[in-house]
């Protein structure tokens, strides 16, 4: 048997031993036990090295407050640093470390910090490390100097640099009912509202529901507590009604009753199930709230209060009754209040001897005072302890007299052996969720309690989260907020179980601080002292919020769960004001830690999903490198073997414009534009007409923004007189969709106009080039392509290989070409009957790359043009300005700073050292390499042109239209491009047309 | 005429996987309908459109929708509706049935892709990707819901109490497809 194992109790299974390490050394421990009581069975007092001063730190506490038994849980590579051990569920094969220690717990070189304590104080990093006003570390040289050491020195555990190998997943719930807690209250809570018919969620952050009925000891309805609770927790578990989430921490409560958990479905398993996340991010929508959440214990703040040894009282208490776990074999209880007596006689009944209770009260009640002398204690009313003894374990306490209307230390001091000093400073209610819900707090001064503000969202509170701190009243309240949030109204003859416990008095002595030398510790995770708030009061902070940002009081990854109130009160008391004057901070999410990876979810590894065209397979299949473009996936080039992509993609232009060459274009905007006021539509929506437009034929159309920039451009196909097929640029069809609606639903209701995204509908085949025709017009059936049937921008329907197709003739490339639209479904049976179709002609398939150099050559503009920046002129689209009709824009377009001459105006460059031109480069009139200035221009787009022989770019450049024939330069410092260039026209190529007019 | 070629086909591995040793939570399948026709109807219009609806497939559009397995039809918006049908030319029959005053008729049949998840945890899987409540109160059957998954848009329709039919992108399907069968991983899932 450990040494600290109860010989019975506890609701542990003592027939399933488990094997686990700590620091490398192998110990066991039962089914059912945490990290921290496996480890305190087996005698561990030391579990840690603290933030600052690398004092040794035991346990504190037996939950989610834990501030400093924080370890690193290690799975195969990854390390999760700063795990409280209370809440480690330990498992076959759990490997955990301490941290914040070097070269061990037990010796640590960094503990030589606690002789410096008086340098390191709150705030010293603001002073002590500013350097002089003069030399090589002036300034803040001398701290950045000395943050290296100290960011070492200081801190928590080390985060793993090995991916995190886990899966998380998110989830989704919607109910009429969460209950937050299962304790007394919210079980109650959960059964009274299911049973009424409401669909409840319970989320329990422990693994096992009842909250402390599981440790209080006491008896519910004549059975043992934990009892009670496991039965009432069965019947929730089955209940058609409830869904019960153990191990399920909710962290944030959000506007809408939305609210945020997180499940830790695999954490306790030694194999996780396949598939099984590691966490779940549960957003919850829910009606009704009930917040039964429990209260947590407070410290005393005495010098000594950090030692290993030195625990809560209740957490002892629990420890004991949960699992069957002495915190010492000879304990002493220090306490302002009477919740203490009961841990005293939970570890007396389990079979700790109880050497003293001190109780900084003068008087204690009679119920107390039998409840003490059955443990055999000795009371010392109207003292306190003053200092503690021992090294890494508690040795025994110093205790004096002590005035608690004045804190006042009196009289001779004492010392009392004890390997276990357990403290009470009294109860804080689990308000963090109805703060993070809206109103503030409010003080209650017989309670010496932030009590839960009223609510501003739809939630009811219920049992010690209200400050209603006996079991029955829990019961109680728990059964009234189950049936108030499921609609109903609680009778006065409701029969309740009531527990059978000895009353004790709920208030505390008005006791936060025993003021004696030493350090005593308010926050135990980042090391901050009583005498630290105090600096800081002295140096002139006096709000909270301040307080709380120069000592980094509450800043801890415990977010200062036991430390906020102390810490407050000592603040409040130097400051000579009432707490509630002084105020408390309000509680932002998370109310626990929460794994970032859980927040990701289902996306780690799949940021974004990918959209693939209909003939996708057939482009990887045939070589093609593809090429992420938004969420789409294209082809940039088809590379053959030994090809670098200029060549290849030279390859691929230069056959489309000598024989033929064929895209895939499905990735285009698509939206249907339907309805008896389409054309009118598109008359407000474009800037040309396109009510004239025949049905059987296409238009080019160029969109403006209001303020009269240019934002998309693209053909509409006629296909019946309310039937238009308006095609985008990929990049913009979800925000010129956004853009269509918005005008549609918000300014013109009253237009019979049907939008819908019909990209996927179809897919799309762009074959051009001088055999592009004859190509064609060997496959399609059921229609001539001649220059007669189908004109420059005519439609024909058709079929080719059996499936009907819509042809359309018009040209992005410049020669004679033609789009070819079928089902998606039939995509890649169509494009191959084109590719077969073609193979005659030496047709070979394009991608992005030689798509862009055959644009750029006919200075076609794209997205890198229309950029949000630039305006019809600009781009010299003023021919498509309608004079005839307004349109959207055209209000704004003509402001002078629009029109102006010397405003950037589309260009073409030629390179004149034969070398190639990136993107982004600067054109500049004057070259200087060392101090280039004077940008007059920015290149957009540039490849190397197989029609011209020569490299060639499009820019945007200063009254670029007067600058035709002029020389200037490109000048790219980051990539060290500097060269001579020719300015000439956007129209490198073809300029009249002729080829894709035929 | 050739065969349709679906997004999922090279994708779709029949079979059990994941953890389905004590049974699969739900079956995964491509519904593959010949039509999936949308409509929209004009202020007013609305009962025309379902009238519209009923003579050419014979489905009654209460509130919600209806799904008999050989034809689904839902409303997804206000005054707009989702009809399907194993067999193709849908699209042609409701555009003679709906006039250009009545409304608008679109065929989207190549244009999404039908994925239905079916069993005892399709609600479950599914609430991993949306928030909506898959709960039979607030779900009915017959009943459909616009939602999206992150950039994916998708239309729902509860086909049955543990049935549901989501109609996504065909560019996406492939994506969502993964996602699906990934998510369904831990409460073990078939392929038919």
């Amino acid at each position: 048997m450990s040494p600290r194992r109860a010989t019975s109790g506890g609701r542990i299974d003592r027939l399933r031993t488990i094997r686990f390490t700590f620091d490398g050394k192998a110990f066991t421990g039962h089914a059912g036990d945490t990290l921290a009581s496996a480890l305190l069975a087996n005698g561990v007092t030391l579990f840690g090295r603290s933030f600052k001063y690398h004092r040794p730190r035991g346990v504190l506490t037996a939950g989610i407050d834990e501030p400093n038994a924080l370890v690193t849980v290690l799975r195969g590579d990854a390390r999760e640093p700063n795990v409280p051990a209370t809440t480690v569920e330990i498992y076959d094969g759990l490997v955990a470390e301490s941290q914040n220690r070097f070269p061990s717990l037990k010796w640590d070189v960094s503990a030589v910090n606690q002789l410096a304590g008086k340098l390191i104080s709150a705030g010293f990093y603001y002073k002590t490390f500013m350097g002089p006003a003069i030399g090589p570390l002036k300034g803040t040289r001398f701290w950045m100097l000395c943050e290296h050491f100290i960011r070492r020195a200081a801190g928590l555990g080390r985060a793993g640099r090995a991916a995190d190998p886990s899966r998380y997943e998110r989830m989704n719930a919607f109910c009429d009912v969460l209950v937050v807690g299962s304790g007394p209250a919210g079980l109650m809570a959960a059964a009274t509202a299911a049973d009424k018919g409401a669909r409840v969620i319970v989320a329990e952050l422990d693994a096992r529901l009842g909250g402390s009925a599981n440790w209080s000891g006491e008896a519910i309805d004549g059975m043992p507590a934990a009892e009670w609770a496991a039965g009432l927790a069965e019947g929730l578990k089955s209940h058609p009604n409830i869904r019960v989430l153990p191990r399920t921490t909710v962290w944030g409560f959000y506007d809408g009753n939305t609210l945020a958990a997180l499940e830790r479905v695999t954490d306790h398993k030694e194999h996780p199930g396949k598939g099984e996340p590691r966490h779940r991010h549960w957003v919850i929508r829910t009606k009704k709230v009930v917040l039964a959440t429990g209260a947590m214990e407070r410290p005393l703040i005495f010098p000594g209060n950090d030692r290993p040894g030195v625990m809560l009282a209740n957490a002892a208490r629990r420890y004991a009754n949960e699992f069957g776990v002495l915190a010492g074999s000879k304990v002493a209880l220090f306490t302002n209040n009477d919740s203490a007596y009961h841990a005293a006689v939970a570890l007396q009944k389990a079979g700790t001897s109880i050497a003293a209770i001190i109780d900084v009260r003068p008087n204690v009640s009679d119920a107390m005072r039998n409840l003490a002398s059955d443990t055999g204690a000795q009371i010392h009313t109207g003292h306190a302890v003053v200092a503690t003894e021992g090294s890494t374990a508690l040795t025994g306490i110093k205790i004096q007299r002590f005035d608690s209307t004045n804190g006042v230390l009196s009289g001779e001091s004492r010392t009392i052996q004890a390997d276990c000093l357990l403290m009470s400073g009294g109860w804080s209610p689990t308000i963090h969720l109805a703060s993070q819900a809206g109103a503030k707090a409010r003080w209650d001064n017989e309670l010496q309690a932030f009590l839960p503000p009223e609510p501003t969202q739809s939630w009811i509170g219920a049992g010690a989260f209200n400050g209603s701190f006996s079991t029955t009243e829990a019961i109680a309240e728990g059964h009234v907020a189950g049936l108030a949030a499921a609609g109903g109204k609680a009778a006065a003859n409701d029969d309740l179980p009531v527990a059978d416990a000895v009353a004790g008095d709920p208030a505390p002595a008005a006791v936060f601080e025993i003021r004696a030398d030493g350090k005593g510790f308010v926050d135990f995770q980042h090391d901050v002292t009583a005498e630290d708030v105090r600096l800081a009061h002295r140096e002139g902070f006096v709000s909270v919020e301040h307080l709380k940002r120069y000592t980094t009081l509450g800043m801890a990854t415990d977010q200062g769960k036991i430390s906020n109130i102390p810490g407050l009160a000592i603040m409040a008391a130097a400051l000579g004001k009432p707490i509630p004057e002084v105020g408390t901070t309000r509680f932002r999410p998370p109310f626990a830690p929460v794994s970032v990876g859980s927040l990701a979810a289902e996306r780690y590894g799949d940021i974004r999903p990918e959209r693939l065209t209909p003939m996708h397979d057939w482009h990887v299949e045939h070589g093609a490198t593809m090429y992420a473009a938004g969420l789409w996936h294209r082809p940039m080039i088809y590379g053959h073997a030994g090809e670098t992509i200029e060549q290849a993609y030279v390859r691929e232009a230069r056959t489309t414009r000598e024989t033929a060459g064929i895209v895939d274009v499905s990735t285009l905007g698509k939206i249907a534009v339907q309805g008896p006021d389409a054309a009118e539509f598109l008359d407000r929506v474009y800037t040309n007409m396109f009510s004239t437009l025949a049905v059987g034929k296409a238009r080019y159309g160029l969109m403006l923004r209001e303020d009269g920039i240019a934002m998309d451009d693209g053909t509409t196909w006629r296909l019946g007189k309310n039937d238009f097929l308006m095609t985008t640029t990929t990049a913009n069809a979800g925000k010129v969709m956004q853009h269509l609606e918005y005008f549609l639903d918000m300014i013109w209701p009253d237009l019979k106009v049907t939008l819908t995204s019909v990209t996927d509908q179809w897919a799309g085949a762009a074959i051009g080039g001088p055999q592009a025709r004859a190509i064609l017009a060997s496959c399609v059936k059921g229609t001539p392509v001649d220059n007669t049937a189908l004109p420059f921008m005519g439609i024909v329907h058709g079929k080719i290989a059996d499936v009907p197709v819509m042809v359309c003739r018009l040209s992005f490339s410049g020669e004679m070409a033609f789009e070819v639209y079928c089902g998606a479904d039939y995509g890649t049976h169509v494009w191959q009957a084109l590719i077969d179709a073609g193979k005659p002609f030496g047709l070979v398939p394009y991608g992005l790359e030689a798509l862009g150099t055959m644009r750029i050559e006919k200075g076609h503009v794209t997205g890198a043009e229309i950029d949000g920046r630039t305006t019809a002129r600009d781009l010299h689209l003023d021919w498509m300005l309608s004079t005839r009709k307004p349109f959207i824009g055209s209000a704004m377009m003509d402001r002078n700073g629009l029109a102006s001459p010397d405003r950037l105006q589309l260009v073409g460059l030629l390179s004149l050292d034969n070398r190639p031109f990136n993107g982004g480069a600067h054109i500049e009139e004057e070259l200087d390499e060392q101090n280039p200035h004077g940008s007059i221009g920015h290149i957009t787009a540039a490849c190397y042109s197989p029609a011209l022989g020569r490299y060639i770019a499009l820019a945007l450049v200063n009254g670029g239209k007067a600058r035709h024939g002029s020389r200037a330069f490109v000048s790219d410092p980051l990539r060290k491009r500097f060269g001579p260039v020719q300015i000439v026209s956007h129209h490198f190529y073809d300029p009249e047309g002729s080829r894709m007019h035929g | 005429m050739a065969e349709r070629l679906s997004p999922l086909e090279p994708v779709l591995r029949p079979g059990s996987h994941g953890q389905f040793e004590d049974g699969v939570g739900v079956v995964l399948s491509e519904v593959a309908p010949g039509s999936i026709v949308q409509l929209a109807a004009w202020p007013g219009q609305e009962k025309a459109v379902i009238a519209a609806i009923k003579k050419v497939t014979g489905l009654a559009l209460p509130d919600g929708g209806v799904a008999n397995g050989q034809k689904a039809a839902f409303g997804f918006a206000p005054a707009k509706f989702m009809v399907m049908d194993e067999a193709e030319s849908l699209s042609e029959a409701l555009t003679k049935a709906v006039s250009p005053e009545t409304g608008t008729v679109t065929d989207l049949s190549h244009g999404r892709t039908a994925i239905r998840i079916s069993g005892p945890k399709a609600g479950w899987v599914l609430a991993k990707f949306f928030a909506i409540d898959f709960s039979l109160v607030a779900f009915p059957i017959g009943a459909g819901r616009s939602t999206v998954h992150h950039d994916i848009f998708a239309q729902i329709q509860r086909s049955a109490v543990d049935q549901f039919d989501v109609y996504v992108f065909r560019s996406f399907a492939r994506s969502f497809w993964h996602a699906l069968c990934r998510a369904s991983e831990e409460v073990g899932y078939e392929v038919r």
